[in-house]
């Protein structure tokens, strides 16, 4: 028995795959329960409109953070702030009681807030003065459900699925098989078996995503007040950035196991640090950027202002903008591995033939 | 010589499906038997019985004289066709291994490969990845010698440096048992045991198992014709550079020579091993 | 129209895994490289379809639509059906309609597989398999055909129905090129090229190359090992010395085919 183990020992020592991710994982399960899941929001955009403003703007201290004042405002506009994503709190003044906007797809903003509002009504109660009268709204998700919250995101961690692992398999196995040689000698172009095996998960994908979404919306209630096609430009290319990673990895995995391996590195992370279970914005500086690399996060906030909030795509363009930049590289760099070993001769090949393979005879 | 292997009418039946069918096979110490069969014949789970990993459902295996057990397969080299090696591991690591695990005491690595201990067995060529299975194997001083296709691979040099280790181990009393479906493979053992369908079709030496058995041979200037007419008319024929083989009577290959009015010499040869094999397997499959 | 190699080397690193090598393959014949792992019969056949860029030299071969090429690895899907691999490769190759008809009945009945044609490819016997692949490297009447060990690990039996297809196309009028590890399929060739390290150590056709065997080849008896170059054969040895006389004991005989190809891979050992 004693030699099995040192056997194993040894084996395992050189698969630096698996060594990664028994080291790597923990670390990364440690940082990210250290530092990133977080449920206390420590600083929340809060806009101020109305006559009273200026003067109710300075008594809201953290976690409220004052980003706009305008007196001359009224609600329509705190409204389109928060539908905009620029603030999660509103404070409408001019009319009592104060009606305070709070957006619904930021559960742990809203629940932060609250807490605040109460801890600082008891304060002015126990320092003799009496608590303003205030409204408090949530809009969105009157409820704060959490379901409402998840499954926006959950079609992006379906597509992530599918994108990056699924695809990945797939190509992995035509390698393992040894017949993407023989895709190299036939007459297809790298274009022609680069998207002739993408499109399949493609259109895979995207009913799996209908699917998801109306499901959502049956069981759950979910709503979709926001524009379709918005949403679906955004999944589509987020499903462009997951596809590509599929066929990235593959490019650099011999065998199915390694292409699981890389794809869970790949995932996992994902479905920690986007922003689907704990909020970005809670968490700390330190680990927030990688929160920011990740492409899920955008789609999260996609997916969650199209669905619950009709977020207009001109208050979307940043994360759009951001996932079609990845998306372009990423497919780039899948792409021009993969001609890689489709066509490892082409350049020389018009080089070293004077005669241009012989034409038929 | 003593008698290592003996098997008397052995059958394995897995549910309707019979895999060995009424075997006898013996291996005495010091020579070379090659079993022959197409994959799907019965030469693996024929193995298997003989090494204690399935039991006969029918008839009786011996191995040294009993039942197969475990304290027997100790007394057995076996080198599978995948090598049994850990391709992640050096060659010193994978001996060691082997060592503990077999309880020996052989701590070095031996002479003929010993250039290559510190590499990983991955980056060894198959020829010496083969000699290495094979030393590993014999290290524990077997009495019997199981080889699945050693040499299937293999280069002529590595080849023969193989067949020369494998012959040495036989002159110190070793009995081995080689399964190929190579030809050169099969023309080095002493005897052959040709399976199909679960049942012996053929034994004996080279010669016997050939029998009298006989091709028509074509030398002619325009081979691609006469195979095209010869093809074309059923006649199952075997190119060999510019000359044809067909196993069947002289006279219907002239008489179809005239049809087609073509020219060549006719002459009627022994067949070959593989020629033979093809008859065998021929005439078994017909109910 | 004569394809080939001229003067091809491929070099990994620094490895030269292919080493000034010409070879030339005309149409209808049947050229067969030989040689061990790592010979560098892949590499010739790579470079031969352009799978492998060249450091030097160049490889001359037709439109990939008139050749076909299979891996040594089977070469065909093993989770699709037998029809539909052979589908696959008539739409990939611009064989359709009627002409993919009549063609895939006829490579089916020739290769055995019309009662198999739903079979899925995974649930085929090697040599199944390897009839089928061969039988999609045909479909479009190649006039090139590269193959990689087309029967390594193949019964008997189904290797010799291989040769007879592989021999039917080159009777029509294809070039074939076929690498194998089995040296008595050198035999089936018309022209036989036998590698090591990357080099072509001898060529020609068989009778050509025994005759190009220098000195005296002899077998001898017993258990010890003649004095010269010595190898076992079955229980006796054979002895070759290129010069002078054989040793005592050894009766001289005519070279064998495998003893022109030992011979030959000694004296290139000798040399490097």
């Amino acid at each position: 028995m004693r030699a099995m183990v040192i056997k194993e020992f040894r084996q395992l020592l050189r698969d630096r795959r698996t060594l990664g991710l028994l080291v790597g994982l923990p670390i990364i399960l440690l940082v990210v329960f250290g530092y990133a899941a977080n449920f206390e929001v420590s600083k929340i955009p809060t806009v101020v409109v109305g006559p009273q403003a200026a003067e109710v703007a300075s008594r809201l201290h953290a976690p409220f953070q004052v980003t706009e004042v305008d007196p001359g405002g009224d609600r329509a506009l705190a409204e389109s702030r928060l539908q905009d994503g620029k603030a999660v709190v509103g404070v409408v003044t001019g009319a009592s009681p104060i009606s305070v906007l709070m957006d619904g797809t930021q559960l742990f903003s809203v629940q932060t807030a609250q807490g605040a509002f109460a801890r600082m009504a008891q304060a002015e109660v126990a320092s003799g003065g009496t608590a303003p009268a205030v409204a408090p709204e949530v809009l969105y998700n009157p409820d704060l459900k959490t379901s409402w919250i998840m499954i926006p995101g959950l079609t992006g961690l379906i597509l992530l699925f599918i994108g990056t692992l699924i695809t990945s398999l797939g190509v992995v196995r035509e390698r393992q098989a040894g017949t993407i040689e023989q895709l190299a000698v036939m007459p297809f172009r790298p274009w022609d078996v680069i998207f002739g095996k993408i499109l399949p998960y493609l259109l895979l994908a995207t009913l799996d995503l209908i699917a998801i979404v109306l499901l959502g919306m049956a069981l759950f209630g979910v709503p979709f007040v926001g524009s379709v096609a918005t949403f679906a430009v955004g999944a589509l290319l987020f499903l462009l950035v997951t596809l590509g990673m599929g066929v990235l990895i593959s490019t650099v995995s011999q065998n199915q196991g390694q292409a699981i391996q890389l794809a869970i590195m790949f995932v996992v992370p994902q479905i920690l640090l986007s922003g689907l279970i704990f909020p970005v914005n809670a968490m700390a500086p330190g680990v927030r950027w990688i929160a920011y690399v990740l492409p899920l996060t955008y789609f999260v906030e996609i997916s969650r202002g199209v669905m619950l909030k009709a977020e207009p795509i001109t208050a979307l363009w940043f994360p759009i903008f951001v996932l079609l930049v990845m998306a372009t590289a990423v497919l780039s760099l899948a792409v021009l591995r993969f001609r890689r070993d489709l066509a490892p001769s082409t350049r020389r090949l018009r080089r070293a033939e004077p005669e241009p393979l012989a034409g038929a005879a | 010589m003593d008698l290592l292997v003996e098997t008397r009418s052995a059958t394995m039946r897995f549910g309707d499906f019979t895999a060995v069918d009424g075997v006898d096979l013996s291996v005495r110490s010091g020579e070379v038997v090659g079993l022959l069969g197409a994959n799907g014949a019965g030469k693996t789970t024929l193995i298997r019985m003989l090494l204690g990993l399935l039991l006969p459902t029918r008839g009786s295996v011996l191995l040294f004289g009993g039942a197969p057990s475990r304290s027997a397969r100790r007394r057995v080299g076996y080198v599978p066709q995948t090598l049994g090696l850990y391709d992640d591991l050096t060659v010193a690591e994978n001996w060691a291994f082997t060592a503990a695990a077999f309880g020996t005491a052989h701590p070095e690595v031996p002479e003929s490969v010993s250039g290559s201990r510190r590499e990983l067995v991955r980056d060894l060529s198959l020829g010496l990845q083969r000699r290495v299975a094979f030393a590993l194997a014999f290290s524990h001083d077997p009495e019997l010698l199981v080889l699945d296709e050693p040499t299937s691979g293999v280069g002529p040099l590595s080849s023969a440096q193989l067949w020369e280790d494998i012959r040495a181990s036989a002159e110190q009393g070793t009995g081995v048992l080689v399964t190929t479906h190579n030809m050169e493979e099969a023309e080095q053992c002493d005897r052959l045991v040709v399976m199909a369908g679960g049942r012996v079709v053929a034994a004996g030496t080279l010669g016997q198992v050939i029998g009298d058995r006989h091709v028509v041979q074509v030398t002619c200037d325009d081979w691609r014709s006469a195979f095209a007419a010869l093809d074309g008319d059923g006649f199952i024929v075997q190119v060999q550079g510019d000359q044809l083989r067909i196993p069947g009577s002289p006279a219907r290959v002239e008489e179809l020579f005239q049809r087609h009015h073509l020219l060549g010499k006719l002459a009627v040869v022994p067949a070959n091993l593989e020629e033979a094999f093809v008859e065998i397997g021929a005439s078994e499959s017909r109910p | 129209m004569t394809w080939g190699l001229e003067r091809a080397t491929v070099t990994f690193g620094a490895k030269k895994a292919l080493d000034d090598v010409t070879m030339r393959v005309s149409p209808g014949s049947v050229n067969v490289v030989i040689g061990g792992d790592g010979a560098g019969k892949s590499t010739l056949l790579r470079a031969l379809v352009g799978l492998v860029r060249l450091s030097a030299g160049r490889s001359l071969r037709p439109s990939k639509r008139a050749f076909g090429y299979i891996p040594a690895t089977a070469g065909l899907y093993v989770d699709l059906t037998v029809e539909e691999n052979l589908a696959f490769v008539g739409q990939a190759y611009g064989v359709i309609g009627r002409d993919y008809l009549t063609r895939s009945e006829e490579l089916l009945e020739r290769i055995g597989l019309t009662e198999a044609r739903t079979r899925l490819g995974g649930q085929l016997s090697g040599g199944m398999q390897r009839k089928l692949a061969l039988a999609m490297a045909l479909l479009h009447r190649p006039e090139l055909m590269v193959l990689d060990e087309p029967t390594t690990g193949v019964d008997p039996a189904s290797r010799a129905e291989l040769w007879r297809l592989i021999s039917g196309a080159a009777a029509k009028g294809a070039g074939v090129v076929a690498a194998t590890t089995y040296v008595d399929e050198a035999h089936r060739g018309s022209m036989v090229l036998l590698m090591d390290q990357g080099r072509v150590i001898t060529a020609g056709s068989p009778a050509d190359i025994i005759a190009a065997v220098p000195g005296r080849v002899g077998a001898a008896r017993g258990s010890d090992r003649p004095a010269g170059h010595s190898w076992r054969w079955g229980t006796s040895w054979r002895v070759w010395i290129p010069g002078g006389e054989l040793p005592a004991g050894a009766q001289q005989v005519v070279p064998t085919f495998d003893d022109a190809v030992m011979v030959a891979s000694m004296s290139n050992a000798k040399e490097s």
